[in-house]
């Protein structure tokens, strides 16, 4: 908007005003001050657009508003608040935590962890029990009266009774 | 007959609402309903989204509510939800409108209005649809962003500085979205004359 003080203002520049607020334009507020062509013309586009963005949605009937209420509300009665939901949460986190500390009470000592075995080659251990006294095997057993006798050294023999 | 200073405040409705009194939030969308049904009406043009705009608004809210921290009006607050969800749909079409090769605003409902002199005027009529058709034309041309500017301005009349609170912007940025879309009414505008009996008015460029 470069018009001299003199010149008047066109309509699409007075929309402009109109749009970007007549208060933060100094020069067209002071125009219109003291223009009264544009200053009448300013009123006239203003009320052609403030109707044209009239809108009669307040006429609307009641019925219209009560029927929008009513389905809100059946929403958000389907729906707890964020209050009511927080209340439930931490209610279910206790009741959770109380029942974990219960279980974990009961709880039998845990299994022993099972080692896992190397990947080298499986070492075969072969136990071979051995008696401690190789008398006392049971494979010997049923000859252990002849082993007894042929070992058997009498103090009588040790003492030269062999008659 | 009630006083209206006896009515509850809007943060008493909060309270209540918060202990689980169901019809202290009704009495807060009976009072709010009409405004956000506007500003979402203003928003996308079309009554069955505007509708849904402000159910949809109100449900976040309700939600929400122990989130108010009560630092901005609760008016504004429903505004800004209504504003964002607005933003939402007309994003929304114009993502549908890439695929289905249609204008952005085609769906959009065309409001009929009145003339606005008084007089029953032939002349003023026809600047009048002149003046809003081409401002219904310019607006298929906006973005998103420019397009909930210019229609809070325009229809809700909104001041600069209180669109930029509801869109969380600054002033400066509404400004220059807003010089933007003007600059392409007045390009629609290019064709319009001024009244003719007004032999002095130069034309619109």
């Amino acid at each position: 908007m470069n018009q001299q003080f003199s010149e008047h203002y066109s309509e699409a520049d007075l929309l402009e005003t109109y749009y970007m607020q007549p208060g933060a334009s100094m020069p067209v507020m002071m125009h219109l001050a003291d223009c009264s062509d544009c200053a009448a013309r300013y009123e006239r586009l203003e009320k052609k657009v403030r109707g044209l963005s009239a809108c009669a949605h307040d006429d609307k009937p009641d019925t219209f508003w009560a029927r929008q209420r009513i389905s809100v509300m059946r929403k958000i009665g389907a729906r707890p608040s964020a209050f009511a939901r927080t209340a439930r949460v931490a209610a279910a986190a206790v009741l959770v935590a109380a029942l974990g500390g219960w279980f974990s009470s009961r709880q039998v000592a845990p299994p022993p962890a099972t080692v896992m075995a190397p990947q080298t080659a499986p070492e075969i251990s072969v136990q071979i029990t051995t008696p401690a006294d190789p008398w006392d095997s049971e494979e010997l057993g049923e000859f252990q009266s002849i082993v007894a006798w042929e070992s058997w050294d009498t103090p009588a023999a040790k003492n030269g009774d062999q008659s | 007959m009630s006083n209206p200073s006896d009515a509850p405040t809007d943060q008493a409705l909060i309270e209540r609402t918060l202990a689980g009194d169901g019809t202290a939030f009704g009495i807060l969308m009976e009072r709010f309903q009409r405004k956000i049904y506007r500003v979402a009406f203003s928003v996308v043009r079309d009554e069955v989204e505007a509708d849904t705009i402000t159910q949809d608004t109100f449900i976040q809210a309700y939600t929400h509510l122990s989130r108010f921290e009560g630092r901005a009006e609760l008016e504004t607050w429903l505004t800004r939800i209504a504003i964002n969800r607005g933003r939402d749909v007309l994003r929304r079409r114009r993502f549908v409108s890439l695929f289905t090769l249609r204008s952005d605003d085609e769906g959009e409902t065309e409001t009929m209005l009145e003339p606005v002199d008084e007089r029953p005027d032939p002349e003023r009529q026809f600047l009048s649809v002149q003046l809003r058709v081409a401002i219904q034309r310019a607006e298929r041309t906006l973005s998103p962003q420019q397009k909930v500017i210019f229609r809070l301005r325009h229809y809700e009349n909104l001041s600069l500085e209180d669109i930029a609170a509801h869109l969380g912007l600054r002033a400066g940025t509404v400004r220059a979205h807003l010089f933007r879309a003007i600059h392409k009414i007045r390009s629609e505008l290019a064709g319009w004359r001024a009244n003719p009996r007004m032999d002095h008015e130069p034309a619109i460029q």
